[in-house]
């Protein structure tokens, strides 16, 4: 006999044997041969459990419930997880439900993500559809305040909120393969499911302007808002009085509105002052001037965001000053930072920074880092008794003087305590005093 | 903890470059100090030209018995507010885009204003924005036009030769150079890309992947006499090499205010000597290093 052959061939069956143990562990319980009692699956469990007794005459309840199938989840002796819950609740569930979620989707619901599908779903009965927690929107709306907000203030509320259904009119409560935020379609595809675009109305609405295929979001709140058109909560001037011409040529029938100018120049015929006192300035954000100029950081139309800024501050900073916003995330995540500055610890970069010109290295507002940057929130004069201010003279470098940011950085250090640049007080003192170093 | 890809330590493979810190210039030799300097450039004839942004003024540096003197010709020209980028062209000529106006000006090798850098033909108009510019071996000027998305290609008198056009997607380029061969690299700051022209491209296209378990956020570029480009890591404080093909080779200096150390570096410059000349900007001095092979 060659045993060669024989300790592989070994190993494999044992593999085989594990793998197949594993595959049926799940659902072990249910599995006959055990010489179980009647009713052992479930309605055994039931006369202890007679709570069972109210949920079992709910309008929906778990089919496996239903069919008295405890086992099929639960285990009837122990368990390392919470409810004798046969494993986790995140492989419980999507054992059965694993087509809730598409593969390589382009959004996930984050507690779908997470697993957590007690969030939404009663796992064993609810009086509401799919088990679910809470009728209607009401049971998205609790975790997402800024849409309950806008839906709580809209004086126009978007039907299909108001509509059977609610949110799951537009979104997908799981993830969606295709599209951002759980949307089952596009904007406008998704719109136009319902808003027809070819009727005169529509066009009329929209100063005759092909918009049919442009993006309805830059425009409307799909929630809601003060204004009968739901535009958003912060409309462009000449989008709210329907002046589309102030920055557009007469529109063509077929092709896509064009701009009177280009960039910056479009904005300046009207923003004429911020624009020239920008270009007037040493240092220049160059976006500024690139093709998309204001529209790097501003919405042309309307935003949910003042000023038209395309997203909070520290998102649109972050779209392309990505480094600096992963150092200000981790510095609010690390504990030791627990006097984390505000302006870092709320991503409002523009407390310090200039966002369109300025004079000052880094775009800084001010020219003076102690009493004009950070000044103005702490009293640097009493914060050390260490010499600081435009007279000191940095041991380093004679052409540096002492401020705040000698020893302090400003938009965070990651994990290091106090935004200090160092990790102890005594990497930091010895930079400059040397004598010192042990 | 774990420590974010941003900030792991690179992997060193290749050939191993370093940096020897050899001098730092702090002065224009007349107890004047720089401030913030932004620009750099070196020629063997011309010596080292800085820009000394913070001051609005040039600094010309000369090497006598291959060391630097100290005592700078200072160059203030009326028409230059706040010099962020300087090249010197064969002919010693200097030319410096200007942060404030956003031109280029072009001055003799004695600092006389010989008139702004207005390029002449251009098909569609002549409306250019430049981020950044530099000059080829022939002295052709190759402008980074951010408003037209373009490498605008200039006569060394402005008249229109090509343009190279940007790629369809790219985050922001702020600096480009021109290798040897004629080849224009660009750097992508906010995708911390290279993308790279042949001579003969019609457009830019990715020399490298993102390259960003390696820096920050890079925004001034330079080449050596053997081609490997250098990439000056502006909030990252630091220079990363690579090779012609864009192949990482190694990365020097770091973040601090100690001599060798950088702080927001901008641009930088190598001479026929291997020498490194960086505008260590937040340092508002000079820093020259050795390369050591």
């Amino acid at each position: 006999m060659n045993t060669s052959n024989l300790i592989p061939r070994l190993l494999m069956t044992i593999a085989a044997a594990l793998v197949g143990l594993s595959l049926v562990a799940v659902r072990a319980w249910s599995q006959d041969g055990l010489r179980l009692k009647p009713g052992a699956k479930g309605e055994l469990c039931l006369k202890c459990h007679a709570d069972f007794d109210k949920i079992l005459k709910k309008s929906s309840v778990h089919p496996l419930l239903k069919k008295g199938d405890c086992s099929g989840c639960h285990t009837p002796h122990t368990s390392d997880h919470a409810g004798l819950l046969a494993t986790g609740i995140t492989k419980l569930c999507s054992s059965c439900h694993q087509a809730v979620v598409p593969e390589k989707p382009k959004s996930a619901h984050q507690i779908v993500y997470q697993g957590n599908c007690k969030k939404c779903h009663d796992s064993h009965a609810s009086d509401n559809p799919f088990l679910l927690a809470k009728a209607g929107n009401a049971l998205c709306l609790e975790c997402h305040p800024d849409i309950s907000e806008i839906v709580q203030k809209a004086a126009f509320k978007h039907d299909p909120l108001r509509k059977e259904n609610g949110c799951l009119n537009c979104h997908a409560p799981h993830a969606s393969p295709e599209q951002r935020f759980l949307l089952k379609d596009a904007p406008p595809a998704l719109c136009k499911n319902c808003h027809k675009t070819g009727e005169p109305d529509f066009a009329r609405k929209h100063m005759n302007f092909p918009v049919s295929e442009s993006s309805c979001t830059s425009c409307h709140d799909p929630h809601g808002s003060a204004s009968r058109s739901i535009l958003l909560a912060n409309t462009h001037t000449s989008v709210r009085d329907g002046k589309c011409m102030d920055c557009h040529l007469a529109p063509e029938p077929q092709a896509p509105p064009r701009t009177k100018r280009q960039g910056i120049e479009l904005c300046r015929e009207c923003h004429q002052k911020m624009v020239d006192e920008a270009m007037g300035k040493n240092r220049l954000h160059w976006p500024l001037a690139a093709r998309r100029g204001c529209l790097s950081c501003h919405a042309p139309h309307g935003a949910k965001k003042e000023k038209l800024l395309s997203g909070p501050i520290a998102a649109v900073c972050g779209e392309c000053h990505a480094d600096t916003l992963k150092l200000q995330q981790w510095s609010i995540r690390n504990p030791k930072n627990e006097d984390l500055c505000e302006p870092v610890k709320t991503g409002n970069c523009i407390v310090c920074h200039a966002p369109h010109a300025s004079d000052n290295v880094l775009l800084f507002s001010q020219p003076s880092i102690n009493s004009g940057l950070c000044g103005r929130c702490h009293n640097w004069n009493t914060h050390s008794t260490h010499p600081l201010g435009d007279k000191v003279i940095d041991q380093r470098n004679p052409n540096l003087t002492l401020d705040c940011l000698s020893c302090h950085k400003s938009c965070g250090t990651g994990n290091k305590p106090s935004m200090l640049h160092y990790a102890t007080t005594y990497e930091l003192c010895v930079q400059c005093h040397t004598e010192r170093t042990r | 903890m774990l420590v974010p890809a941003l900030f792991s330590p690179p992997i060193v493979f290749g050939k191993a470059i370093q940096f020897r810190h050899r001098l730092s210039i702090y002065s224009d030799g007349r107890n004047g100090g720089l401030k913030h300097p932004e620009g750099i450039a070196c020629g063997d004839s011309a010596g080292l030209v800085v820009a000394d942004s913070g001051n609005g003024r040039l600094l010309r540096y000369v090497f006598e018995k291959n060391a630097l003197n100290p005592a700078a010709t200072v160059f203030e020209v009326p028409q230059l507010v706040y010099p962020v980028k300087i090249e010197i062209s064969a002919k010693g000529d200097m030319y410096v885009l200007d942060g404030r106006q956003r031109r280029i000006i072009r001055l003799g090798s004695d600092g006389s204003f010989r008139g702004y850098l207005e390029p002449q033909g251009v098909p569609g108009g002549n409306r250019h924005v430049p981020r950044s510019f530099s000059l080829g071996a022939d002295d052709k000027i190759y402008i980074l036009d951010i408003l037209s998305e373009r490498v605008l290609v200039l006569n060394p008198d402005g008249g229109y030769v090509k343009q190279v056009d940007f790629p369809e997607k790219f985050g922001f380029f702020s600096d480009l150079t021109v290798d040897d061969r004629g080849n224009i690299l660009i750097v992508d700051s906010i995708d911390n890309m290279l993308f790279s022209a042949r001579d003969t491209a019609a457009r830019v296209s990715p020399l490298t992947s993102a390259l960003k378990q390696y820096m920050r956020y890079p925004a001034g570029i330079t080449t050596d006499a053997r081609g490997r480009i250098y990439l000056v890591d502006r909030n990252g404080g630091q220079v990363v090499i690579l090779g012609q093909d864009g192949s990482y080779l190694s990365r020097q200096s770091t973040f601090g205010w100690k001599e060798g150390h950088l702080n927001f570096p901008a641009q930088a410059c190598i001479n026929e000597q291997n020498e490194v000349f960086i505008a260590d900007t937040l340092n508002s001095r000079v820093q020259i290093f050795q390369i050591i092979e």
